[in-house]
């Protein structure tokens, strides 16, 4: 699903904040982004959502290698991933179901074959009452949630969430985490980022930790 | 899979401070139309002087300086108006009266009315046939074996200066109708590139989610297209209105402007005036397209 094969990224002519990253993410596979702020995290996320273009190294998403895919290819492979950005990135003028919607307008489904699977999600993520209201009525967590909705709407291939749970209750937190076990059970690759070690201890998945922009750990983040 | 392309309003957010830009570009609108209008009436007005002069000719017959003067006057008046009469291509040969030639010289000798004793010449007025043309030095060299006191004044001398005067307004109208539309063209790119700098992230955010650059240059470039299409009519109509408002005062009989030609505009220049919202909207398309599709191009 997604390969790095000595990977570096460096911005502009600033050090390399990736070094030498290489691992794989197998098909199915739940896996958590650990390590310090700074470490690299986001940047990988960034790398992997075709955000950026890596510096050096090949990277290979849903078989294609991005090294020699076509430029007009990359909005298809774009729409096979969904994003949990960390500063959530809602349209402030769209309402929260517009917002949600986005991601499968873009796709070209009509709004008949969609509107129920919307409002069931929204339901789910509690926000079932909210569905008109504009991002800026809401709270820091219910954003959150409106971000996690828009990127799960479409049933990505992959999932890839930047501190998903930072905002939101403890209960809501473990709620949250069952939709994206629940996707993944379904076939979706899920890549979380997250500070939260409580999470990573209390989920089955794997964990990959980043120390100064490498990969250092790759391992079980709890039996099954 | 295909984008679907739902409606720019759902889309674009209307921008912050997008009023004012609006007011701006109904204003460029507006002075635009009127410089493209102002344009029209100079060009007719310059047909017209031309044409007004071009198809006439004067005689003039002075009195002899000797024997009876009157009738010496009279005789060569005669005689003019059968070479003129026999002149081909000319429409109209007509003797002004004593009294239409007071008026001519009352600007100059005041209205107590001519001198006695001191005989006036006479004018001879000629109307040149539509479409033809007549070989004034020829008609002068009949004329003077006819009558040796009379000339012929083509206005040629009047028609060059006044040509001169004519080209010069037309073309200072094109000029300003050009310094007009290049202003216009460069507030409504500005307008717009200050509009799309709003919505970088929003743009940002629909690439990363798998938008196609053509999905959101379409969008956005559609959503300014029609704000600045409806901005610019308000200019234009308002434009219109205006020169059908010199009209109806020429109709109640006050003259806009004393000496110039008629400021209202036919119905068929009113209707260019409507090139003037669809040029904006064209450039706000055009410059939209172009500014999205150079962001996107940055993204990757």
């Amino acid at each position: 699903m997604v390969r790095f094969e000595n990977v570096g990224m460096r911005y502009a002519a600033g050090p390399e904040v990736l070094r030498d990253v290489s691992f794989v993410l197998a098909q199915g596979s739940f896996t958590f982004l650990t390590g310090l702020s700074g470490a690299g995290k986001t940047t990988l996320l960034k790398l992997i959502s075709l955000a950026e273009p890596p510096s050096r190294g090949l990277i290979t998403l849903f078989g294609e290698e991005l090294a020699t895919a076509r430029r007009r290819d990359l909005p298809a492979l774009r729409r096979r991933i969904g994003v949990v950005f960390q500063d959530f990135r809602l349209l402030s003028h769209l309402s929260v179901y517009d917002n949600v919607a986005l991601p499968l307008r873009l796709a070209g489904k009509r709004e008949q074959d969609y509107a129920r699977d919307v409002r069931e999600l929204l339901s789910w993520v509690g926000l079932g009452e909210r569905m008109n209201a504009r991002p800026a009525t809401l709270s820091g967590g219910e954003q959150q949630r409106v971000a996690i909705a828009r990127a799960v709407v479409a049933r990505p291939d992959l999932l890839i969430a930047d501190e998903p749970t930072g905002n939101v209750d403890p209960e809501m937190g473990a709620r949250l985490i069952r939709l994206f076990a629940e996707l993944n059970r379904l076939g979706t690759t899920v890549l979380i980022a997250t500070h939260d070690r409580m999470l990573v201890e209390a989920t089955r998945g794997r964990e990959m930790r980043l120390v100064e922009g490498r990969v250092v750990e790759m391992h079980k983040a709890r039996s099954a | 899979m295909r984008e679907n392309g739902f409606s720019a309003r759902s889309i674009m957010p209307r921008d912050k401070g997008a009023a004012p830009l609006d007011f701006v570009i109904a204003v460029m609108a507006l002075l635009a139309a009127l410089a493209l209008g102002a344009s029209m009436v100079a060009a007719r007005a310059a047909e017209g002087w031309s044409s007004g002069l071009s198809d006439r000719l004067t005689v003039q017959v002075l009195p002899p300086e000797t024997g009876d003067v009157q009738a010496g006057l009279d005789a060569e008046v005669r005689a003019a108006l059968a070479v003129l009469n026999a002149t081909p291509g000319l429409a109209q040969v007509r003797v002004l009266s004593e009294r239409e030639i007071a008026q001519l010289v009352e600007p100059w000798i005041g209205n107590a009315g001519v001198v006695p004793g001191i005989p006036l010449p006479r004018m001879i007025d000629v109307l040149v046939s539509p479409g033809e043309s007549v070989d004034v030095p020829g008609l002068q060299e009949r004329l003077k074996l006819a009558a040796p006191h009379a000339a012929v004044d083509d206005h040629s001398r009047w028609l060059a200066r006044l040509a001169g005067l004519a080209d010069t307004v037309r073309y200072a109208a094109y000029g300003i109708l050009l310094l007009i539309a290049g202003a216009t063209a460069a507030v409504v790119m500005l307008a717009t590139r200050a509009g799309l700098d709003a919505h970088h992230e929003m743009v940002a955010l629909l690439h990363q989610m798998g938008a196609r650059a053509g999905f959101i240059a379409r969008n956005i470039e559609w959503h300014y297209f029609l704000s600045a299409l409806l901005a610019a009519l308000a200019g234009a109509v308002a434009a219109a209105l205006l020169f059908v408002g010199l009209g109806s005062l020429e109709i109640f009989g006050v003259e806009a402007v004393p000496f110039l030609p008629p400021l209202a505009l036919r119905l068929s220049e009113l209707i260019w005036l409507a090139a003037v919202p669809v040029a904006i909207a064209a450039i706000a398309w055009v410059t939209a397209r172009l500014s999205v599709l150079s962001v996107v191009r940055d993204f990757y």
